[in-house]
């Protein structure tokens, strides 16, 4: 295997003292910290980094960027991560993918012979006739095509977690631009956030080892004083330089190996930071992404081998990783020459520099010929030769058309680099298409966005420093810092000038599709991604797919995982070239969020949901009991036998927790008038120290909650709602309150309280013991209530009855929630006192027909037809819901909740269908068996004229169906004798 | 939604610490006919463009007020107390 490590040199990341290794395809690789899997992998020898979505074709590293599909492998079990982006440090197992028996040797690759029979947008057209033909197909197609497979038995192992930030200027990129954006809106009082997609902050000037001459005036931010002369540096030290000066600025938060994943409404920008989201909220935002280059189209121009200039400038300067031993770099531009001139400086044996222009004036022309490399000026690659691995390349005069061969093992493609403007389009920036600058830049943007740097298309360091230091100014202003407007107009003047020079010195020619189809079949490859060719497109364009929206759909291009990073210029040039428009009319798709691919899981959040205990949780832990989820609350389900915690209800006395009933204070001189207006029944007319159960609709008559009103004072109640309706409760509450002159006051006390119902017939004698409240029976009446201490805490006595037997909600401060649940305890000992769960409660409510809103009820329910007309009074002129209540009585019943007895000893299970004549006409709510009659018994929805006392209705029950005797009374306690015991 | 609403009690917040009320209709009198009752629980006018709508500050103050929002892009041209907002345009009424 060849080596392909350079000599040492300062710009490089790598750290040669610590080597590290990790096993690819039964081999040890070595590389060294500071390596990525790819760079590792590439210095060891690696050519083929996986193979192509469709064709199976083998592909090398292209991008060197973490954007292009090319490298991207399973690492330690985790499918498709890019291995240029991935430390080699993290890696153990690495793993190529989507190929068989490996990616070296993919005996699939044959498939790329058969490419007749799928032409572009081939889904849509064969294997329609007949119908089973895509079905037998399709499975084979799964396993043939796509990236690596998710391994399910994976446990990850990864905690991810949601961040909530906020900034005053958010820059996007670390580049010269974006820190130069950073250090102003930092120098003018602004907090800052820098998000880099790397490690270390300096953009593409990390990599570069040529000198950069800017005024001094620029580099030296925060101390201007320094004077006129000019600052020279090599890029890899300016890098360094301003990332010391963001470092030391202190006003600048960096996130780094970030990756801003989208740019949402009024500036919210979602950041993936490995295991974490952040949810970035910026008050203005500097996009400084810089620019990137995406492979012209040719012959073969997927081999591995041929790879982007920026990328060899990474393998080279970063990883000190050579991209061959005999090169041909491939340009159009000035920022491609530079490229050139480094790979040589760095050692790299590259012997050809091709240049797509004509007689351009070459400022290396010198450099390359003592080195002995040839410049060809006018002169294009027009097809690429090789097997599994680039061999020589196909060279044509654009004068006068003649042709060379030559030998080489790499290409560096050079492109003008393509703006990075995802983001911007996002935020609905208009991009127009500069022909100086050979790009879809940035033309008009909204407010609080600003663009710095090569994404405005520019790619002259000094203008970015400029275009930087402006939006970080502007941005700081307008986010409310001072910033001398003359200061600002004297950069503006700069930049004018800087750009102008700059504009004067730009010449690219734009690589436009060339050669058509004079190679034969040879593939030419627009998107990588997807396997989609040039004729693909062309054919897709013919059949009349020739707008950017439609071609993408038909013929897939760009909807791959790099999302049109690498072919979104080719194919929109390939629709301009076929339609005559020009590249503003062709315009582009919007590069939807997220930039990069983002883990699921990071996306999903934390795998864990809050949940609210109650002041006496660890008193029910420790007597056992089995606690459930509850809305959003942990509850006791049983303590063991919830027959026996019925029983101790019935006959004894029982205590449960019942700290999860919402409860509000409603205060106010016309708080008599708002529960009239919010509840079916009166309230204004309840005696000061009485409670009545009450009934909240919606305007439409719909049941949305129900439970107790306290009047504690004439302009003061105490209301309970149900456990997962507070929310609802309070905000209904207000919202009828709002907007009227109504004195009435609504607050939600529900944490503030600890709340026990204890019940039975001797609940008397256990709470009599620790108050001094008179409880006897007649001081103290069914629906009355009082304030009072139980075992010396404050609390107020309820009188309710929701399980049927007497018994008091006792309301006290949340605090003391164990020790007036213990005090209890102990006073019901000698009583046999048992604690009972959710689900005892839920029999005994239900023996006594209690209905509980959304498990009886549902969006359809009323309180007429839920057995509630008693507590509907249409005697008020208005309350809400009283209309459509009306037009309910009017119209007659429809259905009717009524509650049931099993003739045999089934139980149904809730929810199962109420039958009629072998059709489902109604369905089972709630039901249990029963202790107290010792049969299945609950609450059901007929049809109106199965609700008659006594009527036989047919239930599913477990096995088959089984008949039941419509009951109007409860089975418990009919009278109500116990409850007013 | 990441939009951010202006709390004419607490200032500029995101949206997801609010919670929508619909867009803001007139309750009928006892007077008034099933016809128009039956409007007012079912018929909304779910405008495209710009809407007067209730919003309640869930997360914040727990007050409800009324903003005037486009529906297309989300843009809120105001908020403001029930009452207290600026006279309503024809616009948005399609």
């Amino acid at each position: 295997m060849p080596e392909r490590r350079l000599p040492p040199h300062p710009s490089q990341i790598i750290d040669r003292s610590k080597p590290i290794s990790f096993e690819y395809e039964g081999r040890r690789i070595t590389g060294y910290e500071g390596d990525t899997v790819a760079s590792a992998l590439y210095a060891s020898g690696v050519d083929i980094f996986g193979r192509s979505f469709k064709y199976h074709r083998p592909r090398g590293l292209l991008c060197v960027s973490g954007r292009c599909p090319n490298c991207m492998m399973n690492v330690d079990g985790t499918p498709n991560v890019r291995a240029c982006a991935c430390a080699a440090a993290d890696a153990e197992t690495v793993k190529g993918q989507n190929a068989w028996p490996s990616v070296e040797k993919d005996a699939l690759s044959v498939l790329q012979r058969f490419d007749r029979l799928m032409p572009v947008g081939f889904y849509y057209k064969t294997l329609v006739r007949p119908k089973v033909a895509w079905h037998l197909a399709e499975p084979v197609i799964r396993r043939v095509a796509g990236l690596g497979t998710v391994d399910p038995s994976l446990v990850p192992e990864t905690e991810y977690e949601h961040v909530n930030a906020y900034t005053d200027v958010a820059v996007v990129g670390g580049g010269p631009a974006g820190m130069s954006a950073a250090l102003a809106a930092a120098e003018a009082g602004a907090r800052v956030t820098l998000i880099d997609e790397v490690e270390d902050l300096g953009g593409h000037l990390r990599y570069e080892t040529l000198p950069h001459t800017v005024p001094n005036a620029l580099m030296r931010f925060g101390e201007r004083k320094g004077g006129g002369e000019d600052f020279a540096a090599l890029g890899y030290q300016m890098a360094k330089y301003l990332a010391g000066q963001v470092e030391a600025s202190g006003r600048i938060r960096v996130y780094s190996g970030a990756s801003a994943m989208a740019l949402y409404q009024d500036n919210m920008i979602t950041v993936h930071q490995g295991e974490r989201i952040i949810k970035l909220r910026a008050n203005q935002v500097v996009i400084a992404t810089g620019a990137q280059e995406s492979p012209p189209v040719f012959p073969n121009n997927d081999l591995p081998g041929i790879l982007l200039s920026s990328g060899a400038l990474r393998l080279v300067n970063l990883y000190g990783v050579s991209p061959g031993n005999y090169g041909v770099i491939f340009t159009n531009c000035d920022d491609g020459l530079r490229a050139a001139a480094q790979l040589l400086n760095a050692g790299v044996h590259a012997h050809m520099v091709v240049d797509s222009r004509m007689r351009h004036t070459c400022a290396f022309a010198e450099d390359f010929r003592e080195r002995n490399v040839t410049l060809l000026q006018g002169w294009k690659v027009v097809k690429a030769e090789g097997g599994k691995k680039l061999r020589s390349v196909l060279l044509e005069s654009t004068r006068e058309g003649a042709q060379r061969r030559v030998d080489c093992d790499f290409l560096c493609l050079a492109p003008n680099p393509e703006p990075v403007t995802a983001l911007l389009s996002q935020a609905d920036a208009k991009l127009t298409h500069d022909e100086v600058l050979g790009a879809m830049v940035p033309s008009q943007l909204p407010d609080g966005v600003y663009a710095a740097g090569d994404v405005t298309g520019f790619q002259d360091v000094e203008v970015h420093l400029l275009q930087g230091r402006i939006a970080g100014f502007r941005a700081a202003a307008a986010s409310g810092a001072s910033v001398e407007d003359d200061g600002l107009e004297a950069l503006s003047s700069e930049l004018a000038l800087a750009e102008s020079v700059h504009r004067g010195e730009l010449s690219s020619s734009p690589f436009r599709s060339t050669v058509g189809d004079r190679f034969g079949r040879t593939k030419r490859f627009v998107c990588v991604c997807e396997d989609v060719t040039e004729k693909d497109v062309r054919q897709a364009i013919d059949e009349g797919f020739a707008d950017v929206q439609s071609l993408k759909r038909y013929s897939t291009v760009s909807m791959g995982p790099c999302q049109g990073k690498m072919c979104h210029k080719s194919y929109t040039y390939l629709i301009s070239e076929a339609t005559g428009q020009g590249l503003d009319v062709v315009g582009g798709t919007t590069p939807r969020p997220p930039f990069h691919p983002t883990p699921l899981g990071a996306i999903a959040g934390p795998g864990h949901m809050p949940f609210r205990m109650t002041p006496m949780n660890d008193a029910h832990v420790r007597a056992g009991g089995k606690m459930a989820e509850v809305g959003q609350w942990k509850r006791p389900h049983s303590y063991g036998d919830p027959i026996d915690e019925i029983k101790a209800v019935r006959n004894g006395v029982g205590i449960i927790d019942v700290s999860t009933l919402g409860k509000l204070d409603v205060v106010g001189t016309d708080a008599p008038a708002l529960l009239d207006r919010v509840y079916t029944h009166y309230f204004s007319n309840l005696r000061v120290g009485r409670i009545r159960y009450g009934v909240i609709c919606s305007d439409s008559g719909i049941i949305m909650d129900d439970g107790t009103v306290t009047r504690l004072a004439e302009d003061h109640y105490y209301v309970t709602t149900g456990t997962g309706n507070i929310d609802l409760v309070e905000e209904w509450f207000r919202w009828w309150v709002v907007g009227t002159e109504m004195c009435a006051y609504v607050a939600n006390v529900t944490p503030g309280f600890g709340a026990v119902n204890v019940a039975g017939p001797k609940a008397r004698e256990t709470l009599q013991k620790i108050t001094d409240v008179d409880l006897s029976r007649d001081k103290f009446r069914y629906m009355g209530s009082a304030r009072g201490e139980v075992a010396g805490v404050p609390a107020l006595f309820l009188r309710v009855g929701f399980v049927g037997e007497a018994g008091w909600e006792l309301h006290f401060p949340a605090e003391y929630g164990e020790h007036v649940w213990e005090s209890i305890i102990k006073a019901g000992e000698e009583f046999g006192i048992k604690p009972f769960g959710v689900e005892a409660q839920r029999v005994l409510r239900l023996e006594k027909k209690h209905l509980i809103p959304g498990q009886d009820t549902d969006v359809m329910s009323n309180p007429l037809e839920s057995d509630l007309e008693w507590a509907v009074k249409f005697e008020k002129e208005d309350f809400i819901g009283r209309e459509a209540l009306s037009q309910v009585s009017e119209r007659g019943y429809r259905n009717r909740m009524v509650g049931f007895v099993m003739e045999n000893g089934a139980v149904p299970e809730d929810g199962t269908p109420v039958i009629e004549h072998g059709w489902p006409v109604g369905k089972v709510t709630s039901s249990r068996y029963s202790p107290s009659i010792g049969k299945g018994f609950g609450l059901a929805w007929v049809p109106n004229r199965l609700a008659e006392e006594g009527q036989l209705i047919e239930i599913r029950v477990p096995g088959g169906v089984g008949w039941a005797r419509v009951r109007h009374a409860p089975v418990y306690d009919p009278e109500g004798v116990h409850l007013r015991e | 939604m990441s939009f951010l609403l202006d709390c004419p009690n607490c200032g500029s917040r995101s949206v997801n610490d609010y919670r929508y009320g619909g867009e803001v209709t007139a309750r009928p009198t006892p007077a008034d006919s099933q016809e128009t009752w039956s409007a007012y629980f079912y018929i909304r006018k779910n405008a495209a463009g710009l809407q007067r709508e209730w919003w309640y500050h869930k997360y914040g103050c727990r007050r409800w007020f009324q903003a005037d929002r486009n529906t297309l892009n989300n843009r809120v041209s105001g908020t403001f107390w029930p009452g207290e907002g600026p006279a309503q345009t024809s616009e948005g009424e399609g």
